[in-house]
């Protein structure tokens, strides 16, 4: 097998979607090629923390609403004015990022000094693992969805089969959900275990 | 009587499909929570970014899991619970030991 055909195969292979067969010819080609074996643990650690990743800070609604009120003021106030000369056309785009960072520095400072946005509540200290890395809070994985608009018919596939998509993360591990325990048991070193003696049962 | 009877087969007739439909679909759209609307929303969308064959695998995967007992279905939730509960290392460690342990099936 060469490199590129490993590659293409990996990304699978985390996700423990790839066929017996093939995971044996890519294990094989591992076990050979150290440049692969690097680029393999990168793509699980990627994929692993893409994972953990949350997807946006939250923000306040008095906070949203303020930097928007000034940014629309902003842009009134320099719309008003007629454009003398052709500098000053490009005065709106630094006003709006003034005014956006102005809000946001107020913002933070706010937060710094009383330790949180008032109005709005309160946000715990991420925790910190083992490794010093960061974990957000559960609150900081939800979208901001203020920003964002459901379609107002979902579309034919999703209103078909809703449960497929509100459920997808499970469903992407199936496997390994479904074998959890047995999985658990499993050792690194010696050959796996399974709490009945029983070969674990196919999945698909 | 019997015409009772008919009118209630009838009626059984006319319902049997979507209750068939609901057992291989789930829920219908209008029957989730807005958080579950959003979530299936945004998971939908990556969906559509997926390759034809993976969202394939999605669907079929999807089609193992509805045919669960509801009480397998929990486990499997209980089991997700605790694997997105695993700090990064511990995870990562779960992951070597599910591709040793496929690898061994």
């Amino acid at each position: 097998m060469r490199c590129q055909r490993a590659r293409k195969w990996m990304t699978a292979a985390v996700d423990g979607e790839l066929s017996p067969r093939r995971r044996r010819a890519l294990d094989g080609h591992l076990a050979a090629c150290a440049a692969c074996r690097r680029e393999l643990a990168v793509t699980e650690r990627m994929l692993t923390a893409l994972e953990g990743l949350p997807m946006e800070a939250a923000v306040s609604a008095r906070l949203e609403q303020a930097t928007l009120r000034r940014v629309r003021l902003a842009a009134a106030d320099e719309g008003e004015r007629a454009p003398a000369s052709r500098w000053t056309r490009w005065l709106p785009l630094p006003a709006f990022a003034l005014a956006t960072a102005a809000v946001l520095v107020l913002a933070i400072g706010i937060v710094r000094r009383t330790g949180g946005v008032p109005g709005a509540p309160a946000v715990r200290a991420p925790r910190v693992d083992a490794r010093g890395v960061a974990q957000a809070p559960p609150s900081l994985l939800r979208p901001p969805r203020r920003f964002a608009k459901l379609p107002a018919e979902p579309p034919a596939k999703l209103a078909e089969a809703p449960d497929l998509f509100v459920d997808m993360s499970i469903i992407r591990n199936l496997d390994k959900l479904t074998h959890f325990e047995a999985i658990q048991t499993t050792t690194l070193d010696d050959e796996p275990a399974t709490p009945d003696g029983l070969e674990p049962p196919s999945n698909g | 009587m019997k015409r009772r009877a008919a009118i209630a087969l009838v009626l059984l007739a006319l319902a049997a499909p979507a209750v068939r439909a609901q057992e291989r679909h789930g829920r219908p759209w209008q029957e989730l929570t807005p958080e579950e609307q959003w979530r299936a929303w945004e998971n939908y969308q990556r969906y559509q970014q997926l390759p034809e064959q993976r969202q394939k695998n999605l669907e079929r995967r999807y089609q193992q899991f509805r045919d669960m007992p509801p009480q397998e279905r929990q486990r499997l939730r209980q089991n997700y619970d605790t694997y997105r509960g695993l700090p990064p290392r511990q995870r990562q460690e779960f992951i070597d030991k599910y591709h040793r342990w496929k690898g061994r099936r």
